[in-house]
């Protein structure tokens, strides 16, 4: 077979197919299907850049991370536990309690650190990146 | 003789692409006028053997394959910075949704795609003297790496440059050309 012979067997793949196909059945889907997304908000030939999905990616592991291993230790339960109690009855607190409060607010959290620079994303692509985002959004 | 009427002006891609992001819609109908069967005949060659590798399969057809590539092109436009020409650009979108739906068809384990593709009209002796090579070469595209079944198609099917492949590709022209050469030399060999 010569190369002009294979270039021409190639040109027919897919012809059939592209007979078939019904260009402005096509067309309109393709419209409704973008004025559709217009509608709902999403922004159409803008793309979201691939490093703030990063970011927003370790954002949201470092926080979940975080609360998580909190959660685990038991650290934020016995701070949090007076919070939810002065915010139930403020009026009834004295003085000294509302300031043991507010102490008890701003401490850090505890000694456990979750950084964004210990979670490597740099393997993901954007696709996985998505998945793991709508995945911890539930 | 009076002078002749001067032909309607043509708007070139980048005037549609322009007009389809200022919000017109009939710009972006155009363009999927334009480019539907070219991009129709592309996928239809790889999905019928050429687009996922081996086996492969699924209930997309090539309609759906074609107005799918359409919509992540759309959505994507921001990023096209006129590197290529837009239907080259397309074609290569066309690919990503394709190796896609191979990829789910994979996972579901149903019907091969390239059997829901197989044209059923006409002259079945007929079809099966004519499809017999078509569907070797088919065959031989899907063994293929996929940087040469590309660059065979853009070459071969569409009749690209090597500059404008390499483009699209992110490759250079040079080893566009060995690519091509690479797979011709193999389905050669498939089709002896």
């Amino acid at each position: 077979m010569t190369d002009d012979e294979l270039e021409q067997l190639a040109q027919r793949l897919g012809a059939r197919a592209a007979e078939r196909l019904d260009v402005e059945a096509t067309a309109r889907a393709v419209v409704e299907r973008l004025r559709a997304e217009r509608t709902r908000g999403e922004r159409i030939g803008i793309s979201v850049p691939r490093q703030w999905l990063r970011i927003a990616a370790a954002l949201v592991i470092a926080v979940g991370g975080g609360a998580l291993a909190l959660r685990i230790t038991g650290r934020f339960h016995p701070r949090s536990a007076p919070v939810t109690a002065a915010g139930a009855d403020l009026d009834g607190l004295s003085a000294d309690q509302l300031h043991r409060v507010l102490d008890a607010v701003d401490q850090p959290a505890g000694d456990i650190m979750v950084s964004a620079q210990d979670v490597s994303l740099d393997d993901l692509n954007t696709v996985e990146l998505r998945a793991l985002l709508e995945s911890l959004e539930g | 003789m009076p002078p002749a009427e001067p032909l309607a002006a043509v708007p070139t891609d980048a005037a549609l692409i322009a007009a389809w992001q200022g919000g017109d819609e009939q710009a972006a109908a155009e363009l999927v006028r334009r480019h539907a069967r070219a991009l129709a005949r592309f996928l239809g060659a790889r999905a019928s053997g050429g687009g996922g590798g081996r086996g492969g399969g699924g209930d997309a057809d090539v309609d759906d394959l074609v107005q799918e590539t359409f919509i992540r092109a759309f959505r994507a436009l921001g990023r096209f910075r006129g590197q290529c020409r837009f239907r080259t650009w397309l074609m290569t979108i066309g690919g990503n949704v394709l190796k896609d739906a191979y990829r789910r068809v994979r996972r579901a384990r149903v019907v091969p795609l390239a059997e829901e593709l197989r044209d059923t009209d006409g002259d079945p002796h007929e079809h099966a003297v004519a499809g017999e090579t078509e569907a070797r070469l088919a065959d031989g595209l899907g063994r293929l790496p996929r940087m040469q079944r590309e660059v065979f198609l853009l070459r071969a099917q569409q009749g690209l440059e090597y500059e404008e492949i390499a483009a699209a590709l992110g490759t250079t022209p040079g080893a566009a050309r060995v690519h091509f050469h690479h797979a011709v030399k193999r389905l050669k060999e498939q089709l002896a």
